[in-house]
């Protein structure tokens, strides 16, 4: 199933929580969604749900709107649990399979044997980790088409956090719609076939993610002298940062990097090369995008 | 499939570029033989714990250079053409890369092209010393 976000905006008051929040999922995707804390995602994930009302937009799954019926369909692990203290592991279990038609016992039982989670433990003496898993648990258990997970390793070991990353590529092998957050960069540069960076509630980046990989390079070039020429490349539209340290300069660039790094040869430079950006470079990118000193942009 | 392949999900190169680079490496030293099955796509997507669809994309791209041939339902295998021609292509492809890299790095530290050739030379008569 598809998952179309169009134009959500969110306000509690006169905070604006989200605004004007647009994504396109692609059936069978696995969507990372990336931000700093506070950027939105959560709020996303409500109004997507309809946990929250959003103030304006809406969200389209195989183009109708959230209809009570296709709650069936979705699972979703929240970011704070929503597991009851007082009720014992199996109790939530019980409780998905009374509450969802396609819950399937046997699966359910082999996941908990997978987090090594004792049925009989309440929930209140988890840990954080723990309760993320019984979470996961609950949401494949019932092997939704679509499945939106806030934050699904947070608080589990390493070992446990590689599990889940299988279980969402196991999914996603067999057709299932993901969309997923995580703090941590590495697992989403693993998973997900596309991303969105929110930040200050505004989707700044979204694309798939090796293309966003093979179009951003770095091309770092090194001159005579601190006086640089960039042959008009400061304002160049497929350059999105700019960064000098003495002689050394750094161009951010969205494309054709080589032609860039020619043009900079070409503009006196010592000696230039191109840098491969990971994921992580592309987010510290695109929500601090500030590097543009001012020294240089008045030598362009 | 005796090939293990590894992926670098930190690298800034596309994971489908580094598993078709990993595969036609494979091929052109004869690791992968002729004929030989791949793993299906869900099965090294699990295997790296990458997604899958960047697997099916890598293996799209082998097809597309005869690389590979997928025969629906039976699964992704080494194409066999009943010639040598295609491992040696695979093998220039993955030469041609390095050499180009080799060559940008020489130039960016401020090489002029008769150096780069000295060096080049120096290189050839040290891995093929038979043809000096």
């Amino acid at each position: 199933m598809s998952i179309s976000i169009e134009h959500l905006t969110k306000r509690y008051g006169t905070f604006t929580a989200i605004e004007d929040v647009s994504i396109d999922i692609p059936s069978g995707s696995v969507f990372g969604l990336l931000g700093p804390n506070g950027a939105g995602k959560t709020t996303t994930f409500k109004c997507m749900l309809g946990l929250a009302r959003p103030t304006s937009g809406r969200t389209r799954f195989d183009g109708a709107v959230l209809a009570p019926a296709a709650f069936q369909n979705i699972a979703y692990v929240a970011e704070r649990s929503v597991l009851y203290e007082w009720l014992r592991a199996g109790d939530h279990v019980e409780m998905q399979r009374r509450a969802f038609s396609r819950f399937d016992a046997g699966r359910a039982k082999q996941l908990m044997d997978l987090f090594a989670l004792d049925p009989r433990k309440r929930v209140g003496s988890l840990s954080k980790g723990l309760r993320t898993a019984l979470s996961v648990v609950l949401a494949f258990s019932i092997d939704p088409e679509i499945m939106i997970l806030d934050e699904p390793t947070s608080g589990l070991d390493p070992l446990n956090a590689r599990a889940v990353l299988k279980l969402i590529i196991e999914a996603a092998a067999r057709g299932k719609t993901i969309l997923f957050s995580s703090h941590q960069i590495g697992q989403v540069e693993r998973a997900a076939d596309h991303i969105a960076i929110l930040q200050h509630g505004k989707v700044v980046l979204t694309g798939p993610v090796d293309d966003l990989k093979a179009g951003s390079k770095i091309v770092e070039a090194i001159f005579e002298s601190e006086a640089v020429a960039l042959g008009g490349l400061g304002v160049d539209h497929r350059v999105s940062r700019v960064e000098q340290t003495g002689r050394i300069v750094r161009l951010t660039v969205s494309a054709d990097s080589d032609s860039i790094a020619q043009q900079l040869s070409a503009a006196g430079a010592q000696s230039v090369r191109v840098v491969d950006l990971n994921l992580e470079d592309i987010f510290v990118n695109a929500v601090d995008p500030a590097g543009v000193t001012a020294d240089v942009v008045e030598r362009v | 499939m005796p090939a293990v392949f590894t992926v670098d999900p930190r690298s800034g190169v596309p994971l489908y570029l580094q598993i078709i680079d990993q595969i036609k490496r494979s091929v052109a030293l004869g690791v992968l033989a002729a004929g030989e099955q791949l793993p299906t796509v869900k099965q090294l997507a699990l295997d790296l714990t990458i997604n899958p669809n960047t697997v099916a994309r890598a293996y799209r791209e082998l097809e597309r250079d005869e690389v590979i041939e997928t025969a629906v339902g039976r699964g992704s295998f080494v194409r066999d053409d009943g010639t040598t021609a295609f491992p040696r292509a695979a093998a220039s492809d993955v030469a041609a890369k390095a050499l180009l890299l080799a060559v940008r790095e020489a130039k960016s530290v401020g090489l002029t092209s008769p150096q780069v050739r000295t060096l080049f030379e120096a290189a050839l008569a040290r891995w093929f010393p038979e043809e000096t």
